[in-house]
């Protein structure tokens, strides 16, 4: 991301006592999350602990059960939807779409919350399209269907339109699931920026030692709760990781992070 | 298809030009030509002196009938109803992302159905030439509110919910249908006119039908514009749509009224023309691409010229009997159909 898109301070984004209840079943319960501005935190936890449920509460697509979603103070769920898109942006798991937008259309949907009604995106809106397609290096396939790309470049697209929307605060859900490692660090980069302008990023992320040398801060979901959260070098160790995980967690030498060999329980 | 359309867009404007230039001339052959042949200085004329401000020499009366009360609102109705018909059937397979719904899918165009088939029978027709289509609209606006009513829980509707309602209420609406037709066998005159208006056509249809249609279709045309891009973002699925800014359960409750209001003035003056809100947008749809500010106004103006060009059909095809309206565009429309379940499901097979 260039420096000509520098933001304004991220607000504060919190969960007090969170808790989404689905069908008589607990998805998340008792959580309290504060994500400061300018801040990376990576979300981490077995299958089913409950990290896509997280960020869908924090970006206020789903309703809390019990407990509130403070998006700079204010409750989530009494902001008018539009305004609150402008400052908390969300991309889900990659799903396939099916529908023939080109990459450049698609990416435009992340201009909703700014766009008139009537007169659609104007041309504020395209040159900050242009801008998005640029940073992700989509210029050349403005044009293509996303029905017909790769899940690498999938992934960018879906991150273009993030970045579309100027929100300060990003939830990522598993950005580097689709990626080769070369596009995984790349987009890891791209988030490392993106903090270091002012902007805060949550990730949801299954490699414990991309999150421990990327993120600032570490939140480790079990079971639906939220069992640790702080710096990866106090969060992250080898008792935890057993604990959660059901791994053995071997620290391994000479890195700054906190950085394991993992091992399966005997 | 996938190389004829697939790879290519055409341009919006071009696009809105050449649908322009054949609904004008659809439009031109209805009113110039008929069972009646006239000279077409008479028909000019009498156009002229319609349309055109100024004075005007008095037309023959016999002409100005048959050109200003006949075939002139015919062919006003038939393109109205053909772009409400498409306008619903374009929404209604973005809100529920898929390619083959049609207008009437929660049940809007049987219950408009119902509500003129049960004036028809209990001779409230008869008496008042309107009485059939205002049951008709209000027979779609209960179907919706029913449909709406069973599928939301704690004021959310989930989309799937609403199909599943909306198919058992067709079905049931269907049934009350032919229960009311077999009931009223014995009365000759309802029955025929049930018939014919089961069948669908815009045969007859004067000024006074296009009055009727005008501010259903400008309600729903309007609701339809304000909500159009909402649902380039519903078909991404309702948590992107929501992270995205949309308010989801207005959006749905706007199009799915939108939709209704559109369908049910347009079976309430034509009877049910089917295929039209299936075929058309999905037809706008592989040409243009899904962004419905684009797709919405064209899928409009395809549904007009498409129904003009079929209701031409239906008159000279077997003249001098006319085959109703209903039964060329399912013959043009039907084949279309089985032709995209066949490439769907191809594509499905490929992807997989």
């Amino acid at each position: 991301m260039t420096a000509a898109s520098a933001v304004t301070a991220a607000p504060r984004l919190e969960l007090v006592g969170g808790g989404v209840e689905r069908r008589g079943r607990w998805l998340l319960r008792g959580v309290d999350l504060v994500i400061e501005p300018a801040t990376l935190i990576s979300v981490v936890g077995p299958n089913g602990a409950g990290k896509s449920t997280l960020l869908r509460l924090l970006s206020g697509a789903w309703r809390l059960t019990e407990g509130r979603a403070l998006l700079g103070g204010f409750d989530l769920a009494a902001l008018p939807r539009r305004q609150a898109a402008r400052r908390v942006a969300y991309v889900p798991q990659t799903v396939r779409p099916t529908f023939e937008f080109t990459v450049r259309e698609f990416v435009t949907l992340g201009r909703y919350p700014h766009e008139s009604r009537l007169f659609g995106t104007r041309s504020a809106d395209r040159g900050w399209i242009d801008r998005c397609l640029d940073d992700t290096d989509l210029l050349a396939l403005a044009e293509r269907r996303v029905t017909t790309l790769s899940g690498g470049e999938l992934q960018r697209v879906l991150m273009a339109r993030c970045l579309a929307t100027e929100a300060e605060v990003l939830l990522l859900d598993e950005p580097t699931s689709n990626l080769d490692l070369a596009h995984g660090l790349d987009l890891l980069g791209l988030a490392r920026n993106l903090v270091d302008e002012g902007r805060s990023v949550v990730l949801v992320l299954h490699d414990l030692n991309a999150a421990a040398r990327f993120a600032d801060r570490v939140a480790v979901l079990d079971a639906g709760a939220l069992v640790a959260e702080g710096p990866p070098a106090e969060v992250l160790s080898p008792d935890l990781l057993r604990r959660v995980f059901r791994v053995r967690a071997v620290p391994l030498a000479g890195s700054a992070a906190p950085v394991f060999d993992f091992e399966p329980l005997s | 298809m996938r190389v004829a359309f697939g790879g290519y867009r055409a341009g919006f404007w071009w696009y809105m030009a050449a649908g322009l230039a054949l609904l004008l001339a659809f439009a031109g052959i209805g009113l110039f030509r008929g069972s009646v042949p006239l000279d077409g200085r008479d028909v000019l004329a009498v156009l002229a002196r319609h349309l055109l401000p100024g004075e005007h020499d008095p037309a023959d009366p016999r002409v100005d009938a048959i050109v200003w009360s006949l075939r002139a609102p015919r062919v006003v109705v038939a393109a109205m109803v053909g772009g409400c018909l498409a306008l619903a059937g374009a929404q209604m397979q973005g809100l529920f992302r898929n390619p083959l719904a049609s207008p009437g899918i929660v049940g809007t165009s049987t219950g408009a159905a119902t509500g003129a088939v049960f004036a028809l029978t209990f001779g409230l027709a008869g008496g008042f030439l309107l009485a059939a289509p205002l049951f008709a609209v209000a027979g779609a606006i209960l179907s919706l509110l029913i449909v709406t009513r069973i599928a939301t829980r704690d004021g959310y509707t989930p989309v799937t919910t609403l199909l599943l309602a909306g198919v058992a209420l067709n079905a049931l609406l269907a049934a009350v249908n032919s229960w009311l037709i077999a009931r009223s066998w014995e009365q000759y005159e309802a029955a025929r006119r049930i018939a014919y208006w089961m069948m669908g056509g815009v045969t007859d249809r004067g000024w006074v039908h296009a009055g009727m249609l005008l501010p259903g279709m400008v309600i729903g045309c309007a609701i339809a514009v304000w909500f159009a891009r909402d649902l380039d973002l519903l078909l991404e699925g309702e948590e992107v749509a929501a992270s995205l800014g949309v308010d989801i359960e207005r959006a749905k409750r706007a199009v799915l009224w939108s939709a209704a209001i559109l369908t049910g003035s347009a079976v309430a003056v034509s009877g049910v023309v089917g295929f039209v809100g299936l075929v058309v947008p999905h037809l706008v749809r592989l040409l243009l691409g899904p962004v419905h500010r684009r797709l919405l106004p064209a899928a409009f103006l395809t549904g007009a010229w498409f129904v003009v060009g079929a209701d031409l059909l239906a008159r000279t095809v077997a003249a001098p009997q006319e085959v109703f309206l209903g039964v060329v565009t399912a013959f043009v429309g039907a084949p279309f159909f089985l032709f995209l379940l066949v490439r769907h499901e191809g594509e499905v097979a490929v992807s997989r």
